[in-house]
């Protein structure tokens, strides 16, 4: 692989983000970050939490670059990290694998004429809306319109700008993730301006197909008063004399609409660069019509080319939580073919003995920094180190120019060493950025890490008060006084550690398990596989064909025998659990067949219990062998049923069970299901009538290719409400459907021979599993991952993943990725082959402990338990590998029987009763 | 009355509100300088005692944010 | 398996899932190159404002 490195024009490992270059840069132009809404500098960092924070130099409007004039930024920063000379350089890199994330640009809405986006400043786009809504943003989250500054009183959101269109744009897909977002604009606008501001989404169809999105729109629609309207408007003409916007629109009764607002926000779609897909054939990857990256159903990750693998909106429009899941499935693909070099160029660390400190009178080190101009532009930070050399048990102090660069940590390392430092506190910047880099050389000095304190006094000082030195000094020095006075009490930790079992265990022998199991063993780990019914395959068997025509019972019957094979994968049928016991790294799960019970020890788990169709309750269900669910009318077709091909007619009911009061959820796959379905009937039939009767048809992504193409076939879409539902009768033998025409506003009845009800997708019940593990089950059922964005293979409980239908309805794709994802998130874990605790955990005195429990009820992680055997049986422990060091236990202890090391009371009320002057 | 200037003695979250408290720094937001911040690992640390201790030093207001 | 496999991966592209595939294979003990070629990684994600359904700050 060979690669262009582009010149940021700024040493990486100099500059210090004090922002002096940027201060002087006479260049202003408009951030890409605030989407042109506000202005940044030639020399810029993108956005204040920007990783890496480092300055960079656009070279596009930078004067020195462009005219070898300026060079203000040069002479301003005081580390000499700036260099405008820097050249581009080619970097060859020899790897085993790649994973492309190109993700997507947002769809430049400009072209449309109609939408007046570039004509009219109250017209943006929703990513425009991001930052107007971002308390980061331009506005300072003030809801604004950018032509006046006024505060809108009514905003209307278009759909489908950019998508599932192909009259003025060439994207026919749904871009999927729009619905989403605008809701939620809308909802936190609400937020921002009050019940007062009126909300109006203009929609084709709704498409809130995720986790809990379903509910999100229920409450933004009934509680949040959010107007949907299903139009599609075609102008905005502005309103002479104003800032103002006229929409016009037909409404769902069919008489034009005119309705003004003070803003338009255009809900853009995703769309694969020109750019991304000149990458894309640099590698040689086929992409698909829509410019995507093509993937295979049952190998979701895997581009065209043997070892690259795709995630992300590069592989398709999607959403946050599906891109990483995508992107630890492709991590995962990319472990498999790689596991042989494992380790293989990747360094272990050298270790320093620890010196033994107990017993040792503290002696402390006081490191106070300058950070440049950064805190000494407006400390005085000479007098800060005196002071500190004042205070008791203060060995040594100094002041350095930067305390985070190499050659002071190397020296500091030296210090500890020469004055035989036991304890140290660094006055700089933040510990949440360099509490680690300091530890390190702590650790490289031979003493314990925790022996350490930070005084934050840049951030929290000389960034917030520079306008006030005198004080500003004064608090530091009172910082540096409490943080010695916290040192000084410090005790050096033990992180203990845990050996993880190698092995895993998977509950579920559906695809989604079958996958996360087949992706364990061939990254090298014994795996077994706990399926209660007597064969592997679940729900996939029952299903016909994917939506790109391939045969499911085929490939799952593959995938079946490649586990069937794999002598790292051990299946276990007729299997249920019984008992778990252990935590992370160390579980010992019961199981129980026919024959009785025994245990398997295994590291990690990762829950796939999947989930079966809702068995209809209405529409004449069970009273005619005629009136189908989805899954049957598959199972018709693998059986090539004769019937089929002779049918007059065919109706299609979708949210049979979904989407009700009940059941507050979108089953995601139904609609596509019967599309599908629906297309499958013409082949055998094309001129066979067909309806579908839907409230939203939601074939995201681009499924909505198979909605267009149905749509030509011929089939009929007509939508229904949930409060007048198509009433299904049979009469003299014959089935009949009549709904409501949403179009001509009239009854319709349908006479048909084939009635197929999409029904559903229901969670297995896994109440006992989620008890065994400590994991939580939302009302609908379905597992609760640790963060539905960030976490969504996994739980907050350790060493415990989820994976396919248990997290939320799913196509095989999605489901054959998250089993890979789960793997992949497993593997992380387990290749760590130990576990490390953190040092500040939670202990309990079992002297004090008058087993009350409340520490055994109120932890969030179930860290403490009572003590089982031995003098202390009854009273509370606290395992270290499960606490978290939030200290919560600590605080409700009646008895004060449990300590929190490195925040510890008797630390607090030190730091507390050395604020002395600072508070008098 | 109009020179009173309290003193406040904060408790932080870790996670997040001490995080806030360096992004403000990171913004150049400004605020005066007379509060002085105790880090904690989680604002369930909190104890009742940390409140009396620091009112009893003299502050004029604690606050815990988390 | 070939003998010759090479335990490092290049991922292209630094937004939300380019960091969770570098991150995933660096915990797994693979050497990773995380290229980018904006100044800093982050990608759509860090200029959303809030993420739904919890409305968590996106950054």
């Amino acid at each position: 692989m060979e690669l262009i490195k582009y010149p940021r024009y700024v040493d990486e490992s100099k500059c210090i983000a004090c922002n002096a270059c940027a201060e002087k840069c006479p260049k202003k132009v408009p951030s890409e970050y605030d989407t042109g809404l506000a202005k940044r500098k030639a020399i810029y960092v993108p956005y204040a939490q920007a990783v890496p924070l480092k300055y960079c130099v656009d070279p596009e409007t930078c004067i020195y670059i462009l005219k070898k004039r300026c060079g203000a930024c040069v002479k301003k920063c005081p580390t000499g990290a700036v260099d405008l000379e820097q050249q581009e350089e080619t970097v060859a890199l020899n790897v085993g694998s790649v994973i492309l994330t190109a993700g997507f640009q947002p769809f430049d809405p400009s072209q449309f004429d109609s939408y007046g986006y570039a004509k009219h400043p109250n017209v943006v786009t929703s990513m425009e809306m991001e930052r107007i809504l971002s308390a980061s943003g331009p506005t300072g989250g003030h809801l604004v319109r950018p032509s006046d500054d006024k505060e809108p009183q009514k905003i209307a959101w278009f759909q489908c700008v950019g998508s599932r269109d192909l009259n003025r744009c060439d994207n026919s897909y749904c871009s999927s993730v729009c619905c989403m977002y605008a809701i939620k604009e809308a909802v936190v606008a609400k937020e921002h301006a009050g019940d007062g501001l009126d909300c109006a989404i203009f929609y084709m169809d709704m498409r809130t197909h995720g986790k809990d999105f379903e509910r999100f729109y229920d409450n933004a629609r009934e509680k949040q008063g959010v107007r949907f309207i299903s139009s599609r408007v075609h102008t905005i003409d502005p309103v002479p004399n104003s800032d103002d916007l006229e929409l016009r629109y037909v409404d769902e009764n069919g008489d034009i609409q005119k309705e003004v607002f003070d803003m338009v926000v255009l809900s853009i779609g995703l769309e694969t660069s020109a750019q991304q897909r000149a990458l894309a054939k640099k590698l040689g990857i086929k992409l698909s019509d829509n410019h995507f990256c093509q993937t295979a159903t049952f190998d979701p990750v895997a581009t065209s080319r043997k070892g690259i693998y795709v995630s992300g909106a590069f592989q398709g429009p999607k959403d946050i939580p599906q891109s990483v899941i995508d992107a630890s499935a492709a991590a995962s693909a990319a472990g498999e073919i790689l596991a042989d070099a494992r380790g293989s160029q990747t360094k272990a660390k050298e270790i320093v003995p620890e010196t033994d400190i107990i017993g040792q009178r503290p002696r402390i080190g006081v490191f106070v920094c300058k950070c440049g101009i950064n805190i000494a532009g407006v400390v005085d930070v000479p007098a800060v180190a005196d002071y500190a050399k004042t205070l008791p048990y203060v060995e040594y102090a100094t002041d350095n120019l930067y305390s985070c660069s190499q050659d002071t940590q190397d020296n500091m390392v030296e210090i500890i060493k020469k004055e035989k430092l036991n304890r140290i506190v660094v006055a700089a910047c933040t510990p949440k950025t360099h509490e680690p880099l300091f530890q390190e050389s702590m650790i490289n000095a031979g003493l314990n890490k925790y022996l350490f304190e930070m005084a934050n006094i840049r951030n929290q000082d000389s960034w917030v008060h520079k306008n006030n030195p005198e004080l500003a000094t004064q608090k530091a020095m009172d910082l540096v006084r409490m943080a010695v006075s916290k040192v000084a009490l410090k005790e050096a930790l033990k992180e203990s550690e845990l050996k993880i079992n190698q092995t895993a265990m998977v509950v579920g022998g559906g695809v989604a398990g079958m996958a996360a199991a087949q992706s364990l063993a061939q990254q090298g780990y014994e795996t077994h596989i706990i399926e209660k019914s007597d064969h592997l395959g679940g729900q996939a068997l029952n299903i016909y064909k994917t939506t790109s025509g391939e045969d499911v019972r085929s490939k799952v019957k593959d995938l079946i025998k490649a586990i069937d094979q794999d002598k790292r994968v051990h299946t276990h049928l007729n299997t249920t659990i019984a008992a778990v016991d252990g935590f992370v790294g160390n579980f010992k799960s019961t199981l129980a067949n026919a024959d009785g019970e025994y245990s398997l020890e295994h590291g990690v788990v990762v829950m796939a219990t999947g989930g079966s169709a809702f068995e209809p309750d209405e529409y004449e269900y069970g009273n005619d062998p005629r009136i189908v669910t989805s899954l049957q009318l598959d199972k018709m077709m693998m059986a090539k049923d004769p019937s089929l091909a002779s049918l007059q007619s065919a109706v299609f009911i979708q949210c049979v069970g979904s989407r009700e009061p009940q059941r507050p959820y979108c089953s995601r796959v139904c609609c596509t299901h019967s599309v599908h379905n629906a297309l499958e009937l013409k082949k055998l039939n094309p001129d066979m009538p067909i309806y579908i009767l839907h409230r939203d048809v939601r074939t995201y992504g681009e499924r909505e290719l198979l909605y267009k193409e149905a749509r030509e076939a011929g089939v009929i879409f007509i939508r229904y409400e949930l409060d007048n539902k198509p009433q299904v009768a049979i009469k003299n033998g014959a089935i009949t459907v009549n709904v409501i025409d949403h179009i001509l506003g009239r009854p319709l009845e349908l006479e048909t021979d084939l009635l197929t009800l999409a029904s559903a997708v229901l969670p297995n019940k896994a109440n006992d599993l989620a008890q065994f593990f400590k994991v939580p089950i939302n009302d609908d059922g379905f597992f609760v991952e640790r963060h539905a964005k960030l976490g969504p293979v996994e739980f907050a409980t350790d060493g415990v993943f989820l994976c396919g239908i248990a997290h939320y309805p799913k196509p095989l794709d999605e489901s054959i990725a998250q089993g890979k994802a789960a793997a992949s998130r497993a593997v992380t874990l387990l290749a760590r082959k130990t576990l490390h605790t953190s040092g500040e955990v939670a202990e309990t005195n079992p002297m004090w402990c008058s087993s009350c429990g409340v520490c055994v009820s109120i932890c969030p992680y179930s860290a403490p338990t009572f003590t089982e055997e031995g003098p202390f049986t009854g009273k509370a422990q606290i395992n270290p590998v499960l606490c978290k060091g939030c200290g919560l236990c600590v605080a409700s202890c009646r008895s004060g029987a449990i300590h929190l090391k490195g925040f510890d009371n008797d630390q607090i009320f030190a730091q507390i009763f050395s604020l002395d002057e600072a508070v008098r | 009355m109009s020179d009173w200037e309290p003193k406040i003695v904060s408790f932080l979250c870790n996670w997040c509100s001490y995080g806030a408290a360096d992004l403000a720094g990171v913004g150049r937001m400004e605020y005066p300088p007379n509060i002085r911040v105790i880090r904690i690992p989680c604002a369930g640390r909190m104890s009742a005692k940390f409140f009396l201790a620091a009112l009893r030093q003299g502050a004029d207001g604690v606050w815990v944010s988390g | 398996m070939s003998k010759d496999v090479i335990g490092s991966v290049m991922v292209v592209g630094g937004g939300i899932a380019g960091m969770q595939s570098a991150l995933d294979l660096a915990d797994s003990g693979y050497y990773v190159y995380l290229v980018e070629k904006g100044p800093s990684i982050g990608g759509v994600m860090a200029q959303l404002d809030k993420t739904f359904p919890t409305n968590d700050c996106a950054m």
